[in-house]
């Protein structure tokens, strides 16, 4: 009997052999806040966006690992052109965003960088970035939206943010540059009873779009287009509306995901 | 104390035990096969190949695209990888972006058991005869040529393992990172060069692979490298790029060298298939065709899937019972032979507008009403469903179940519901187009208001709607639906005929299919040929051989078409996009649910909201059936009128368990693993990620 209890104890004081026997074996959960906004720089106005993998992206990389990154799992701006996470570890971080503006990072055709506007923060708290970009486009309402029949008819304004020219200095030298890329395609007017309204959440029985094809649109910049709305929105029902507009160029390069400018919300009262 | 010295006495004798060996222990392991076990010898050496080709990555049964490669025929499907040839109601049915078993790791392990065969038979070549020896390493690059097709078509460029990599040894050595897309195309070209070179004419045993499979496949890969370098540039931001770590084009051509690149991936794939067409000794399967009779030429088509004998058959996947099985049976067939699933592969209407037989609305739709549009005029009646289709291209009805047909000895009842309002019927919604999409039977107010006039089931059994027809009591909707809230019925009007198998005393279920699969037929080498000379005439270039290349192409595709039982081509292709897109819709009807669309529409570059135009083959408006990057297909739903006691069809969006498919531009390369990526200082994740 004593020998059994004397096993026991021996067996006991194996089991807390472990190296730190009163550490809590675990990692600080990731509770840094990174609180960004991305904003044209010529007028400091926010670039609006949709929250989805179609408005812009802020990509994370964590760079205490050494040579061999890759980056955090991404996360998108929120409508109003502001991002925020609030998990986030403490270190050091390149912060990356890819939207419709002039692209931040720019590389010639064989990866040489040529213009680098990513920032490489410490996170610690609550950081605060905010990138000034230049928008391909703005896109604003004329007049409030008007309903007749359950239809939704607005006038829409889409006017460059960036200059031709300046668009082609910062583009050219990345190489395979058409003059195509300036060319609005489509403008949009998203229709959907959230007021988080955009593509993502878009309701497709009442969203419509008008397409250009070439640069059938140039002549159209800046004045007010007149965009109307699909089928019949039951009456009695508030909807909310954006339009955005976009142009024949895709970015991060190569991604073909081209990236719409937006307009604000509007609500809607279907009479 | 005497105890002591009795232990003190025993414990030298064991230990003297431990130490009593005096022969080293050096004998073989009769439980590892060796080298000299294996290549020595024929029958070790088919054990070898069995092992390899048990690993390769063929899309057969075992396949479902969502999943990858993991030789698993669970739910066994064809086409509803957002194709638009079938649906089905499971998660497995989302378009082609990625597949949750990348074809990655496994590759390296059999590019491995290649490359070992390549390095290591030659040091036992004396054991074989030299045309044997020389099969065998035919066969080796046939396996690596097929993996790196297999991986090129998936990622682009690919790290091109081509010696096999003792390990252990230093990481860098280890490594290899991925090449250039160019240099991939070009390497799988080379492999199957030397496959071809070396590979006997005829394959010495079932399952081997030959000169022709080589050939054909090489034709296989060379459109799609082709079409690669070539559409690529139709796509915006001419989907090229360098990696991150390497700064290698990993994916993409040069702005400089796509055109030539293009030009010779064509010839290559052009002068492979008319090698087979010329030397193969292959033919269309025409046992029981005729000229003249449209059932005999169904028939044919059926009975070609299955007869091993088949001149058109190239490569084979055999199968069977009760040792090597699938399940198609088990999961696609129709809802009234369920065992234990049904419906699994369900085609589209848009799928049945490939095909000749049907009156169209001028904007080339399928016409179910007397007006211009299926929203005006009235419904056509029809005495029984089968009669929409009796003109019906013969292909078509091989391929797909019409309501009304038999199956296996059955009639296959489909139908939507029972209309007991008065004639003419007027279209049952106003609104067809994309928007509506999810507006639905059961939305109507002919259904929800009281006394009602249109009657649907939302499930089979007890819960059928009944509706009282000349003294008897009719089912809503047919034995095999569809139900509006049972998804493991017909789901669009339609069901899948092709690989089912068509013995009505055979009774299906999990792992009691034993149907061959045919991975590549002599169909597809004239396709091949008709593709590669039509996008080498609109090139500009003259032919690689005597051959006028259009007429090459004109006479495959009419080959194809008089087997098929459809309208011949009266004159001779043109270099036009009108030409090549004649012999692409022919090879989307004729290779349809072969597991072979969805790697055409990647090629083509049809597949994203911009290029979707293209999506069918020939040129139809995309905002027909999609909205941006989403789009959605079509059924065709039969209904009986009380009122006439005829039947009437609706051509809707997917009526049950609704599909939405998403494709962008990124989707053409698949991601890297992201693993890959992250444990490796060499390995880029494609660099429009």
């Amino acid at each position: 009997m004593k020998r059994i209890a004397f096993y026991l104890l021996f067996c006991g004081l194996f089991s807390f052999s472990s190296c730190s026997l009163f550490e809590l074996d675990n990692y600080d959960a990731p509770s840094e806040t990174l609180k960004g906004e991305v904003v044209d720089v010529a007028t400091g106005e926010p670039v609006l966006t949709d929250q989805g993998s179609e408005g812009i992206r802020v990509r994370l990389t964590e760079l205490s690992w050494g040579e061999n990154v890759t980056p955090n799992p991404d996360f998108y701006c929120m409508a109003d052109g502001t991002f925020q996470n609030t998990k986030i570890f403490k270190g050091t971080y390149n912060i990356r965003i890819d939207g419709p503006f002039i692209p931040i990072i720019r590389e010639d055709e064989r990866g040489v960088p040529i213009a680098d506007e990513t920032k490489t923060v410490e996170i610690k708290g609550t950081t605060v970035v905010r990138f000034e970009v230049q928008p391909f486009l703005k896109v604003e309402w004329v007049g409030e939206p008007t309903v007749t029949n359950g239809k939704i008819k607005a006038k829409v304004r889409v006017t460059r943010a960036v200059s031709e020219a300046d668009f082609q200095a910062k583009i050219e030298p990345m190489g395979g540059y058409s003059s195509t890329f300036l060319n609005v395609t489509d403008i949009q007017l998203f229709v959907s009873y959230s007021s988080s309204v955009g593509y993502r959440a878009r309701d497709d029985r009442w969203s419509s779009k008008i397409e250009y094809s070439g640069s059938s649109f140039n002549a159209l910049l800046g004045q007010p287009v007149t965009i109307e709305s699909n089928g019949t929105i039951p009456s009695g029902r508030t909807v909310f509306v954006r339009a955005a507009s976009r142009i024949n160029y895709d970015t991060p390069k190569g991604s073909g995901t081209r990236r719409w400018n937006y307009s604000e919300p509007v609500q809607v009262m279907i009479p | 104390m005497k105890e002591y010295m009795k232990k003190l006495f025993i414990l030298p004798v064991i230990g003297l035990l431990l130490f009593s060996a005096c022969n080293d222990l050096d004998i073989a392991p009769k439980n590892v096969i060796t080298d000299d076990d294996l290549m020595t010898n024929e029958a070790g050496m088919e054990i070898y190949l069995a092992r390899m080709y048990s690993y390769m990555p063929f899309e057969d049964f075992k396949y479902m695209a969502q999943w990858g490669v993991n030789y698993n025929s669970w739910l066994g499907a064809m086409g509803i990888e957002g194709t638009g040839e079938a649906l089905n109601r499971d998660g497995i049915c989302t378009a082609f972006t990625g597949e949750n078993t990348p074809y990655w790791g496994q590759a390296f392990t059999l590019l491995r058991d290649a490359n070992h065969l390549l390095e290591t038979l030659p040091k036992y070549k004396n054991n074989f005869k030299e045309e044997t020896y020389n099969h065998y390493l035919g066969e080796a690059y046939f396996v690596r040529a097929t993996v790196f097709y297999a991986m090129a078509r998936r990622f682009g460029g690919v790290p091109l393992v081509t010696k096999e990599i003792q390990y252990p040894a230093d990481a860098d050595k280890l490594e290899v990172p991925r090449s250039t897309e160019k240099e991939t195309w070009d390497q799988v070209l080379a492999d199957f060069n030397s496959a071809d070179s070396l590979l006997l004419p005829k394959s010495p045993k079932t399952g081997y692979a030959n000169k022709y499979v080589a050939l054909s496949f090489k034709s296989e890969a060379m459109l799609y490298a082709g079409c690669v370098a070539k559409y690529n540039e139709t796509v915006s931001g001419r989907l090229t790029g360098f990696g991150q770590k390497t700064g290698v084009r990993v994916i993409g051509f040069a702005e400089d060298e796509w055109q030539a690149a293009s030009i010779k991936y064509f010839t290559e794939a052009y002068k492979a298939a008319k090698k087979v067409m010329k030397d193969g000794g292959y033919s269309l399967y025409k046992k029981k065709w005729s000229a003249t009779d449209k059932d005999a030429q169904y028939q044919n088509m059926v009975d070609m899937f299955s007869d091993l004998t088949s001149p058109e058959n190239i490569y084979v996947k055999e199968y069977s019972y009760p040792t090597l099985t699938h399940g198609f049976d088990a999961y696609s067939a129709p809802f009234i032979f369920r065992s234990p699933l049904a419906s699994g592969t369900c085609p589209t209407l848009d799928f049945l507008e490939l095909f000749e037989g049907f009156d169209r609305y001028p904007d080339g739709t399928i016409k179910v009403t007397t007006g211009n549009a299926n929203n005006q005029g009235n419904y056509i009646m029809y005495d029984k469903p089968l009669d929409f289709f009796k003109n019906a291209e013969p292909r078509l009805r091989a391929y797909v179940i019409f309501p009304g047909d038999v199956f296996k000895g059955k009639t296959i009842d489909i139908r939507a519901g029972v209309y007991t309002g008065s004639a003419p019927i007027n279209p049952l919604f106003s609104d067809y187009s994309y928007n509506n999409a999810t507006t639905l039977y059961q939305h109507l107010p002919a259904y929800k208001q009281t006394p009602k006039t249109l009657y649907l089931s939302p499930r089979e059994g007890n819960s059928q709607e009944t509706v009282s027809y000349n003294g008897t009591t009719m089912t809503a909707g047919g034995e095999n639906g569809p139900f509006y809230d049972n998804g493991e019925a017909c789901l669009t009007g339609l069901y899948d005929r092709k690989w089912l198998n068509p013995d009505p005393s055979f009774v299906a279920g999990e792992g009691k299919s034993d149907q061959p699969f045919i991975l590549m037929r002599y169909a597809e080498v004239l396709l091949n040929a008709a593709e590669a000379a039509v996008e080498l005439s609109l090139a500009g270039v003259s032919s690689p051989d005597d051959d006028d290349l259009l007429q090459v192409a004109t006479d495959a595709v009419n080959q194809i078409r008089e087997r098929a039982g459809a309208t011949l081509l009266t004159s001779k292709l043109t270099a036009t996009v009108d030409g090549r897109n004649i012999v692409r819709k022919e090879r989307r009807k004729e290779l349809a649910l072969e597991h072979k669309t969805k790697w055409d529409l990647r090629r083509w570059r049809v597949w994203h909201y911009e290029g979707r135009d293209g999506f069918w083959g020939e040129t139809r408006n995309k905002d027909l059936y999609s909205n941006s990057s989403r789009f959605r297909f079509r059924g065709l739903y039969p209904f009986f009128s009380t009122a006439t006691g005829k039947y009437f069809f609706d051509a809707h969006f997917q009526w049950v368990s609704q599909k939405t498919f998403e494709y962008n531009i990124i989707d053409y390369y698949f991601a890297i693993p992201s693993g890959e990526v992250s444990k490796s200082l060499y390995i880029d994740q494609q660099p429009n990620r």
